[in-house]
């Protein structure tokens, strides 16, 4: 197992290698120029050339490229064109109110999808299940910033029961761990009901297929109760897609928050990348993108690890 | 005492389409105690479908009418202590209970316990995550009040009841580390778990090479006898019911057509569809120019059942009678009963 480990994570540097060449390359194509971004509208061709110089983009894109590679591969991440901070410092900044957010939602929707599906599943075809199909269809077509602003507009700005940004509110001399949750929750909730619609849809024609299963009607016949034939023996086998969905959605939550930490002003990674992708900022851009190519690779491999605990057939080599 | 199984007027119908179409019409059959009964017939027949029906094991659209009286323990005079042996149920602490009116939780408590059942496909019955030994651990668990521990303990006796090699180490294996005939084994041990009075087998041979299905009809042969449990074997092979049974139930599309013990069956087979199936089953000591007989025709679909004997259009003897009344099952002689005209008057 261990071996296995070693050996997925040592496939994953070439890919991790192509990550940074293609999006090297991409942000080099995007039209505007980060010393333009930061010198403002009046400059002199001196001033800009110099500035070019020292921020070394006056080199080849691919002696660029080169450089970086050599500087990250000893740690050195850089520094922020526009902050003038380092890199990993402000991703470190960044990357607790991310977590915070996504583990919170990712979690909180898989286990709710799990079960929703479930249920959903067992009582196919009732007039339960085609109005929760109609709420998950309706959620599920919804763009995850849209849906954050219907929650602003309503939780945050008509009714008032929930901060409409930030983290903690800036004008409590103490804010506490409970500021902090309340600034949590809509965040929070928009990342949580985009994602359960579509995992609850997975997880409910997983279960379908299950309880048609032979195993299903041995566990009846044993005399095991309904909510143990679905929870116990039903559940562990459909879960599976949905595992691998876990893994693989991780990457999307972080950059999914994206949008939702735009919404709600939220300084989490999201707010960092949307900031330096606009600002032209390439250390962080660069580097965040290599942060979301780990959680990538980290992600997918969580997942077969995880299939292979939940499925004794699969054992990896 | 009473039959542990007295089945009365069993019907059986699916909803296809918004009409009710039946599977199972009036089916009536009873099994003594420690007694063995075939039911045979041939796929679609409605041998399984009157099996599930019996168990409760059924798709919410069907509808089930008819009585399916099971004398089993007394839930209220039951030893809360499980004895070791197997349990003396005398006439005093056993009740007659109706399985199709129980409450669903009476039927979870009867399932797995009072009656078990072995599926047709040994491959997909086990449930693929999880350990051989919390499977047959959790029949147990189910029923009865101990710990995990004993359950295990008294899980691994089982597979060593029903033949296992290794059985310390099956009980942490994974069915899928298991061949069919192995896995067979296992249900048998899950479904025997608990002592029950009646084991539904419904075709457990079928999907196993020959000489496997020699083995496990021994097992079940035995284990049955040993545990004086009562047994409904569900085959389409005749050879099977010769081998098992006491007495055998002979259905075609839907309907018991002859029921009697297994002597008087095949010897003095009444009803014409039981002669044929007699006659299509090879003789080891046939000569070369003898062929098989088929039975001519195919089975009816049960969305346009004939009004009169539902043989009737593939019966050799077919008289006018025959297409215009459904026939009754008729006595022919003691035990020996035939759905044919031709039995009425006793002569044919």
């Amino acid at each position: 197992m261990l071996k296995y480990v070693i050996r997925r994570i040592l496939e994953a540097i070439p890919t991790l290698l192509g990550v940074t060449i293609i999006s090297f390359i991409l942000i080099h194509i995007v039209p505007g120029n980060p010393v333009r971004v930061l010198l403002g509208h009046h400059y002199t061709a001196e001033r800009a050339a110099a500035l070019s110089r020292s921020l070394g983009l006056n080199k080849p894109v691919w002696e660029q490229y080169f450089i970086w590679l050599g500087h990250i591969l000893v740690g050195n991440f850089g520094y922020s064109y526009v902050y003038n901070k380092p890199v990993v410092q402000m991703i470190l900044q960044a990357l607790p109110h991310t977590l915070a957010i996504v583990v919170v939602a990712v979690l909180a929707a898989h286990l709710f999808a799990v079960f929703l599906g479930s249920v959903q599943a067992y009582f196919q075809d009732t007039v339960f299940d085609q109005v929760v199909t109609v709420i998950n269809y309706f959620l599920y077509s919804m763009p995850s910033f849209w849906l954050g602003l219907l929650l602003v507009i309503f939780f945050a700005i008509d009714i008032r029961w929930f901060p409409s940004g930030q983290i903690i509110n800036v004008n409590d001399p103490h804010p506490g761990f409970l500021d902090w949750l309340h600034h949590l929750i809509l965040p929070v909730a928009s990342l949580f009901l985009i994602s359960v619609a579509g995992w609850a849809r997975y997880m409910r024609s997983s279960m379908r297929e299950a309880l048609l299963q032979d195993y299903v009607r041995t566990a009846r016949m044993k005399g095991a109760k309904e909510f143990r034939v679905v929870f116990v023996h039903a559940l562990r086998n459909s879960v599976l897609p949905l595992v691998t969905m876990l893994g693989l959605s991780l990457p999307g939550m972080v950059a999914g928050a994206l949008f939702v930490e735009e919404i709600f002003n939220y300084p989490g990674m999201g707010l960092l990348y949307w900031n330096s992708i606009t600002n032209l900022d390439y250390p962080i851009i660069m580097a965040v993108t290599v942060f979301l190519g780990i959680v990538t690779v980290l992600g997918n491999l969580l997942a077969d690890i995880l299939y292979g605990i939940i499925d004794p057939r699969i054992r990896y080599r | 005492m009473a039959s542990v199984l007295d089945v009365q007027s069993l019907s059986v119908e699916f909803q296809v389409n918004g009409r009710y179409l039946p599977a199972v019409t009036n089916v009536s059959l009873t099994i003594e105690q420690g007694e063995t009964l075939g039911l045979v017939g041939e796929s679609g027949c409605g041998k399984s479908v009157t099996s599930l029906a019996i168990t409760r094991l059924l798709s919410k659209t069907a509808r089930v009418n008819g009585k399916v009286l099971f004398s089993g323990p007394d839930p209220a005079q039951r030893n809360p202590v499980p004895s070791s042996g197997p349990e003396e149920v005398s006439a005093r602490n056993v009740r007659e209970r109706e399985l199709l009116t129980v409450r669903d939780k009476d039927m979870q408590d009867i399932r797995g316990n009072e009656i078990s059942m072995i599926f047709q496909e040994p491959m997909t019955s086990l449930n693929p995550v999880y350990k051989i030994g919390s499977q047959i651990s959790e029949t147990l668990l189910l029923h009865q009040n101990i710990s995990p521990r004993q359950a295990f303990s008294q899980s691994l006796e089982m597979l060593k009841k029903v033949g296992i090699s290794r059985p310390e180490q099956i009980m942490h294996q994974y069915p899928h580390q298991l061949s069919g005939g192995m896995r067979q084994r296992v249900m048998i041990a899950i479904a025997m778990a608990c002592n029950p009075r009646l084991l539904i087998a419904d075709e457990p041979t079928t999907a196993l090479d020959v000489t496997i299905q020699a083995q496990i009809l021994e097992l079940m042969k035995g284990i049955t006898r040993d545990f004086g449990t009562s047994l409904l074997l569900i085959t389409h092979d005749l050879g099977v019911v010769a081998e098992m049974c006491n007495r055998v139930a002979v259905m075609y599309a839907g309907e018991i057509v002859e029921q009697g013990s297994v002597d008087e069956v095949f010897f003095n087979a009444k009803h014409p569809y039981t002669v044929g199936l007699m006659n299509a089953i090879p003789k080891f000591d046939a000569t070369s120019k003898e062929r098989l007989q088929p039975i001519e025709g195919n089975v009816p679909s049960i969305a346009r059942m004939p009004k009169g004997c539902r043989f009737a259009p593939r019966c050799p003897h077919v008289m006018k009678q025959c297409v215009e009344q459904h026939p009754d099952l008729f006595e022919v002689e003691n035990g020996h009963q035939s759905r044919c005209w031709l039995s009425v008057e006793g002569e044919a």
